[in-house]
């Protein structure tokens, strides 16, 4: 007895040794190429739907087998989107999932942020609003020794004059001999401390 | 998935868990998910499915769906397996609802997970998920035994021993071409057979 290929379904299945038409021959080697793909783990997402609903027929037989198991990695992302799903937070890619906990817990974070900056201001504008009258302008310096200090060296050059210009190393010897007291003196005054 | 029966440890972290989230900490229930996805899949839903792609949707809103509802969960000293195992049938039933095409072979099913489904009489998920595979497994081989030899053969090395085509023909001495035939009446035969023995009239008939 031959079949139909539009009985795949609900026509009747003929004995194992009745020959195929070739309609039936080509459905057969069609749906032996779905089968090597799904048994590969890569299921056409499209076909016919009498294909689909054999497939799901070989794969509860497989299942029931124990043969058909969730990959570990998969079924973290399941999991994640689960979660995320119930929690309703917001949609990410499925390479950057955060864990739930934590991403909660940054949440927080720009408003302490916020409120830490409005604390540290609210501070310093009390603090300038609350100091003694009179404690404010210049910081009280010690006076020092001149030749403690920053100073011009036209004293000590004073005006160069045409024939000199080429004489350099006298002033510079000059201003180096100056400096020196100055650090010897300011040396002494500290105890020999640096 | 859980490999061994639940100690009473185990149970009481189960319970800690459920009633951290359901003081609103629903991260809580990431271990549970974690630990169930796997008996869920396997034994509740792919083998009612069919399609795994199907089936890992339906896991996802199944775990989704308890996560929402873990207020309305009530402890009874039992673990939460029953309860989610329950919620999946369920999702499992809306998609074939929607699903006209494989419309007999859910109502097999259906037919099945009335039978077996009482929460109250499994304390724990892996005896559960045992006891389950072993029925869908019992249901399967019955309807292999009412196929012809040869195409309950060709089920047999093509689906479950995972053989490759050539070898299949070969172990029963056909060409490849008439082996493809074979499976394809196999799975023709055994879809028929299915229904048929969860005593639905006119299975198979358009």
């Amino acid at each position: 007895m031959a079949t139909q290929d539009d009985d795949t379904l609900t026509g009747v299945v003929p004995d194992a040794d009745i020959e195929p038409t070739p309609a039936e021959l080509a459905h057969a080697r069609r749906f032996a190429e779905l089968v090597d793909k799904t048994l590969a783990g890569r299921t056409p997402p499209a076909m016919s739907a009498d294909d689909r609903a054999l497939l799901e027929v070989a794969t509860v037989i497989r299942a029931t087998h124990g043969s058909l198991e969730l990959a570990p990695s998969r079924q973290r992302a399941v999991v994640e989107d689960a979660l995320r799903q119930a929690i309703g937070a917001s949609a990410a890619g499925p390479g950057a999932v955060t864990p739930i906990a934590r991403a909660r817990r940054w949440q927080r974070a720009p408003w302490l942020v916020a409120a830490t900056t409005t604390l540290v201001a609210a501070a310093a504008v009390l603090m300038l609003w609350l100091r003694p009258p009179g404690s404010g302008g210049h910081a009280h310096i010690a006076p020092v020794p001149e030749e403690w200090t920053s100073r011009p060296t036209d004293a000590l050059v004073g005006p160069i004059a045409r024939e000199h210009a080429g004489d350099a190393s006298t002033r510079i010897d000059t201003i180096f001999a100056d400096r020196l007291d100055g650090f010897r003196a300011r040396r002494l005054a500290r105890g020999a401390r640096p | 998935m859980a490999s061994e029966p639940a100690t009473a440890v185990e149970l009481a972290e189960e319970q800690r868990l459920v009633e951290e989230a359901q003081q609103g900490n629903l991260d809580a229930m990431r271990p549970l998910l974690e630990r169930y996805a796997q008996p869920l899949y396997g034994t509740v839903i792919l083998p009612r499915l069919g399609d795994a792609a199907s089936a890992e949707e339906v896991l996802r809103d199944t775990l989704a769906t308890a996560v929402e509802k873990i207020r309305r969960f009530t402890w009874q000293g039992k673990t939460i397996y029953p309860w989610l195992r329950q919620i999946a049938i369920n999702k499992v039933y809306d998609v074939h609802r929607q699903s006209k095409r494989s419309r007999k072979l859910a109502d097999a099913m259906v037919h099945e997970v009335a039978l077996e489904s009482d929460p109250e009489s499994h304390a724990d998920a892996q005896l559960m998920a045992d006891q389950e595979r072993r029925a869908h497994r019992e249901r399967i081989d019955e309807t292999m035994q009412g196929l012809q030899e040869r195409y309950r053969l060709a089920i047999e090395l093509r689906l479950i021993q995972e053989l490759p085509r050539e070898d299949c023909a070969q172990r029963l001495g056909v060409t490849i071409g008439t082996f493809d035939v074979l499976l394809f009446r196999a799975v023709r035969a055994f879809r028929k057979q299915f229904g048929e023995r969860a005593g639905l009239p006119g299975t198979g008939e358009p």
